[in-house]
């Protein structure tokens, strides 16, 4: 057993050594390469040269400062890739500008969604398309590095996209605003404009006057919530016109029957007080009846233990 | 007059001892109860206290003779043992039908029950699940109701004036819950009244609560915990869960139901005090574990409450009872909550999951962690202390059901009156969250796009509460709001717990805790500059109901791995552990658990772990009960039915003796038989003269027994007729005939420790000539405990 066993071990070693060794790297000591076979692995393979694939990521590494501009013809991305790369980065650009300002008061879904289209156009042209000559860019754009880099800031505006909601408020092809977000537009500036009309005067006149088209508006938010049809844009506005109406202007409902609720709560409290004063009062008191067990009689034993004590 | 006389000077002498300092304790447990049984009524505690140091050698005199004769009367209190409980007979009558029946029965039979225990177990599960399951979806559906209706109407009359009806009408809404909940318990079962936690920890202890593991208990249980629920009562539905598994079990091991009259004829085998303690010791553990989804905690739950009887394999058992039990539960919720089969939301009360970076609990937080269980020690022995003398009060002063129920409606009404009046008044408003975390959102005078965050504590089920204190966003609730729910909300729980309806308090006492929990982390990130960091209130509010808790009920174990489950996070063990561990060690320091309190106050014979310390002294001699009735072997049966019939002395076991010389007096300890073995022979009359005459009488089986089990007929309702009456019965086949026993000079711990330990009912006290000489029963020890003033000594009274 034992034999076998040492018999094994030095197969194992057996075959760590001649790894280098046949790789001719001089460089590697044995007990490097026992620690870190991969490396020798690596650089065998190069220089066996039976693979272009693998000789990339190595060579790479080892020539990029004499190979700056010289890659293999093969590997060079085609132009019509670079003509899709160009076009990725203006629509890029092109949705990124018209995103920021439109940051505060929130926009983004209603101003933006047309360049957004755009972009998801251009990238599903790389992603999906072949181009002439059966020439795919997908590889060679999206995921022939670590970095992944158009894919990654690709993958960003689709999350402010997302987190946005504003598919909720965009049509199925990104064509248009969906009517309820329309509606709710059109709900939302006649508030606004009935703000603005008397923003002036005594704000109690506001609230009374402008009370029917915010409750309107109100309403057709609390719909559209329970629907589930809610973007960015509906939400900040709404948050901007209720804070508009409850703090600026005042109109939230006023706590005025303090002291109705006081005498009913104060009358409810006095329940208990009179319930158990009354069932203490008028209620017999139960009493048990004690039950004498029977029990040896044991003067003779309690004495001696007394004794003991004593 | 004598007695009078003698107060008089006893009085004097207590105060002389008192100024003597502590004088001999151990010798006044023997002396105190003579003396205080002279005391008349309202004869208080204190003054056993003070009599207790007495030293009085001279007597023992006539007049306590001439006493014994009239009963007396006092008022209720916790130093009582009634007597309308009695003992479970977990120790086997190894009889002689007992030996033929195992001779009988073939290697395959025994496989079969193996097997047959396991398939109760499974049922067990499968039931306590479905029950919990119930519970959860009408409490869900009906609560939903009246908090929607509540919610519409005040916004209404937020708008138009008017919020004084909202409040009646909530009020009443509450109190109609309740007091159908009330009116159940009250009028149809009294034992369903409360958690249900101290009846099954008596139970498994071995002693038999009259009706508490009876199909009718258990639908009142469970009818009773909706309505209290539902009602808004500040209470939680989990501790009925485990006794409404105990009942189940009960029910599905013995396989009949007396109630329903139904007989399945099957599991006829375990249809006896063993048997059936280990499977309600499943039920109870399959309860705990549909409550909080905690398997594991479930099984320590029942270790920690009826230890003394344990083995392995029925620890395996319990576990799969438990395991089935949250499947099942898990299951059906997930059919209810349209996403079938999805298995991972265990539990009535889910804590929810703790996201990973406000687990992260740091070394330097255990002192506080530490300092929280104190504060949690503090508060629950407050609540205990408050809650025991509520219970006093209601014992003695509430126990008509009508009243009762009437308590339970004002408690409900003011409870919501209470709520309203801080909602309305507070002025913490929260925006909306996106993720809607609040079921009710109430906005009252908050702006638009507001909630009350009052509200959400308030308007709410307390489990959800629970929740949004534990997983809420920082900042959700302001600390003015937090301190004066915990406080309303202490004294409420503490004046519910007790009403007559059925309702636990481990939700509301984790509520209390996660509220002064989450005020503390808020402190405490406020204070320290970078506080924020690691102050998490989440992490606080659990550390705070942990404490809470453990003040309150002081559970060690099971608690400990019950929360760890429920909130399905090992990484809170320790702090959870050491945070119980103050909270019991701060809390006993003061006064008892509060399961231990109502206990007491039900005056319930319990034995604990051990006898009380410095009763080494206490000789079985003193402990007994003599003269005892015994049975002659071969006993006339008008004998036998005029004992049993005796009301005075209501025994339950006799020892059977034979005279080996004529006039030999106490008589040779031969076997132990039990009442309700020897109703069973009254009742297929087995008389000697009968056997003789009619030869082809068939034999009686331990079926026999079995069928007449749990409810053995009054001896009222068997008729003997006078020719039988001169008849004679012959008890050897069907006593016990190696009963245990005792010598007259064993020590009270020695006996309490073979009595606890093999769930004894009857321990038959001989002498050096095996000469019964008396009889030690569970009620002749438990009535020992250590009291402030040493040894104390409980007295047997009728309830």
């Amino acid at each position: 057993m034992s034999l076998c066993k040492t018999s094994l071990f030095l197969l194992v070693l057996g075959v760590k050594f001649s790894a280098p060794v046949s790789a001719g790297d001089a460089n590697l000591t044995a007990s490097d390469s026992a620690e870190e076979p991969k490396p020798a692995f690596v650089s065998s393979a190069a220089a066996v040269g039976d693979s272009p694939a693998l000789i990339k990521p190595g060579a790479e590494s080892y020539f990029s400062l004499n190979l700056l501009s010289a890659f293999p013809e093969d590997l060079e991305v085609s132009d019509y890739c670079n003509d899709l790369l160009h076009i990725f980065g203006q629509r890029y650009v092109a949705y990124v500008n018209c995103l920021v300002p439109a940051a505060r008061p929130v926009k983004v879904c209603q101003s933006c969604f047309a360049s957004y289209r755009n972009l998801v156009e251009i990238y599903t042209n790389i992603s999906d398309q072949v181009g002439p000559g059966n020439v795919s860019c997908r590889d060679s754009l999206l995921r022939s590095d670590r970095l992944m880099l158009v894919y990654l800031l690709y993958d960003n505006l689709v999350e402010i996209w997302e987190t946005s909601g504003c598919k909720d408020c965009v049509t199925a092809g990104l064509q248009n605003l969906t009517n309820d977000m329309l509606n709710f537009m059109a709900a939302l500036n006649q508030s606004l404009t009935c703000f603005e009309k008397y923003q002036q005067g005594n704000h109690s006149e506001l609230c009374k006057e402008c009370k029917s088209p915010y409750k309107s508006l109100n309403e057709l938010y609390s719909r559209m919530e329970k629907n589930h049809t809610l973007c960015i844009d509906i939400e900040d506005a709404m948050n901007v016109t209720r804070r508009l109406w409850s703090k600026n202007f005042n109109c939230s409902f006023p706590r005025e029957e303090t002291v109705p609720v006081i005498a009913v709560s104060s009358f409810m409290l006095f329940l208990p007080i009179i319930f158990y004063l009354s069932s203490f009062l008028h209620s017999e008191q139960k009493k048990r009846k004690l039950i004498h067990p029977k029990r040896a009689k044991s003067n003779t034993s309690l004495m001696n233990i007394q004794d003991k004590f004593s | 007059m004598a007695n009078i006389t003698k107060k008089v000077s006893w009085s004097s002498r207590a105060d002389e001892s008192g100024a003597t300092g502590e004088g001999t304790p151990l010798l006044n447990g023997s002396e105190q109860p003579r003396y205080s049984r002279q005391l008349s009524g309202g004869g208080s505690i204190f003054q056993i206290g003070r009599l207790s140091t007495v030293d009085l050698e001279e007597e023992l005199t006539s007049d306590e003779d001439s006493l014994r004769g009239r009963p007396k009367e006092i008022p209720h209190n916790e130093k009582l043992l009634s007597l309308k409980y009695e003992s479970l007979d977990y120790d086997n009558s190894e009889n002689q039908l007992f030996l033929e029946e195992e001779r009988r029965m073939s290697y395959i039979g025994f496989r079969c029950l193996e097997i047959s225990r396991w398939v109760v177990c499974g049922l067990i599960g499968f039931l306590t699940g479905l029950i919990a399951c119930f519970i959860d979806i009408v409490v869900e559906t009906l609560a939903g109701v009246k908090y929607l209706v509540v919610k519409e109407n005040i916004e209404k009359f937020t708008e138009v004036g008017g919020l004084s009806i909202s409040l009646i009408l909530w009020a009443v809404l509450n109190s109609a819950f309740v007091m159908v909940g009330a009116v159940i318990v009250a009028f149809f079962e009294p034992i369903a009244a409360g958690s249900g936690i101290p009846q099954i920890k008596c139970y498994l202890n071995g002693v038999k609560i009259p009706r508490v593991v009876r199909l009718k208990t258990l639908v009142v249980k469970v009818g009773g915990v909706i309505c209290s629920v539902v009602g808004g009562l500040a209470v939680g539905k989990e501790g009925p869960m485990i006794h409404s598994g105990a009942v189940v079990a009960a029910g599905v091991s013995q396989g009949r139901s007396t109630s329903l009259k139904k007989d399945f004829k099957i599991f006829e085998y375990f249809r006896r005090d063993t048997e059936k303690r280990d499977f309600v010791s499943a039920g109870a553990a399959a309860g705990v574990s549909a409550a909080f989804g905690a398997p594991v905690g479930g099984v320590l739950f029942s270790l920690e409450e009826g230890a003394s009887f344990w083995n392995q394999m029925l620890t395996w058992r319990i576990f799969f009872a438990s395991m089935i039990s949250t499947f099942t539960l898990n299951f059906f919720l997930s059919i209810y909550h349209n996403n079938t089969g999805d298995l991972s939301n265990p539990g009535l009360i889910n804590f929810g999951r703790f996201e990973s970076d406000s687990v992260a609990y740091n070394l330097y937080e255990i002192p506080l962690f530490i300092a929280m269980g104190a504060i949690g020690g503090l508060l629950g022995a407050l609540f205990n202390v408050l809650n025991y003398w509520l219970t006093i009060f209601r014992i003695r002063y509430v126990h008509r059901p009508c009243l009762q129920v009437m308590e339970a409606m004002l408690v409900a009404a003011v409870t919501a009156t209470v709520s309203f009046a801080m909602i309305y008044f507070s002025n913490d408003c929260q925006p909306l969250g996106p993720e809607h975390a609040e079921e009710y959102p109430l906005q009252l005078f908050c702006a638009d796009g507001e909630y009350n965050s009052m509200a959400t504590a308030f308007f709410n089920t307390p489990e959800r509460s629970v929740r949004s204190l534990f997983h809420n966003q920082p900042g959700t609730y302001n600390p003015l709001t937090l301190g004066m729910f915990t406080l309303t909300y202490f004294f409420l729980a503490c004046w519910t717990y007790g009403l007559t309806v059925s309702a636990g308090v481990f939700i509301p006492s984790l509520l209390i805790g996660a509220a002064w929990g989450r005020l503390f982390g808020i402190l405490l990130a406020s204070i320290t500059s970078s506080g924020s960091i690691w102050a998490d209130p989440g992490k606080y509010a659990l550390i705070g109901a942990a404490a809470q808790l453990g003040g309150i009920v002081r559970m060690t174990l099971s608690l400990t791995v019950i929360m760890v489950e429920a909130t399905g996070n090992v990484t809170y063990g320790l702090p959870i552990m050491l945070v119980l561990m103050t909270a019991k060690i701060v809390g006993d320091y003061f006064v008892e658990g509060l399961y231990d309190i109502h206990i007491k106050l039900q005056s319930v014979p319990f034995l604990h772990w051990e006898a009380p310390a410095t009763s080494h002294w206490l000789t079985a001699r003193e402990v007994m009960s003599s003269p005892v009735t015994c049975f002659n072997r071969i006993e006339k049966v008008g004998t036998i039915v005029d004992v049993l019939s005796n009301t005075s002395t209501n025994h339950n076991g006799f020892p059977v003796v034979v005279h080996v010389a004529p006039g030999d007096e106490p008589a040779k300890l031969c076997g132990l038989i039990l009442r309700s073995q020897l109703i069973v022979l009254l009742k297929h009359k087995v008389f000697v003269e009968l056997a003789r005459s009619r030869l082809t009488q068939r034999k009686l089986q331990l079926k026999d027994f079995r069928d007449a089990y749990p409810r053995f007929p009054p001896i009222q309702s068997i008729h003997v007729s006078q020719d039988e009456r001169e008849c004679m019965m012959d008890l050897t086949e069907f006593m016990n005939p190696t009963p245990y026993t005792v010598p007259q000079e064993t020590s009270l711990p020695r006996v309490f420790k073979l009595f606890r330990a093999l769930g004894l009912r009857h321990l038959v006290v001989v002498d050096d000539q095996n000469r019964v000489v008396g009889l030690v029963t569970r009620k002749d020890l438990a009535r020992y405990h250590l009291g402030k003033h040493g040894l104390e000594e409980l007295h047997l009274a009728q309830t």
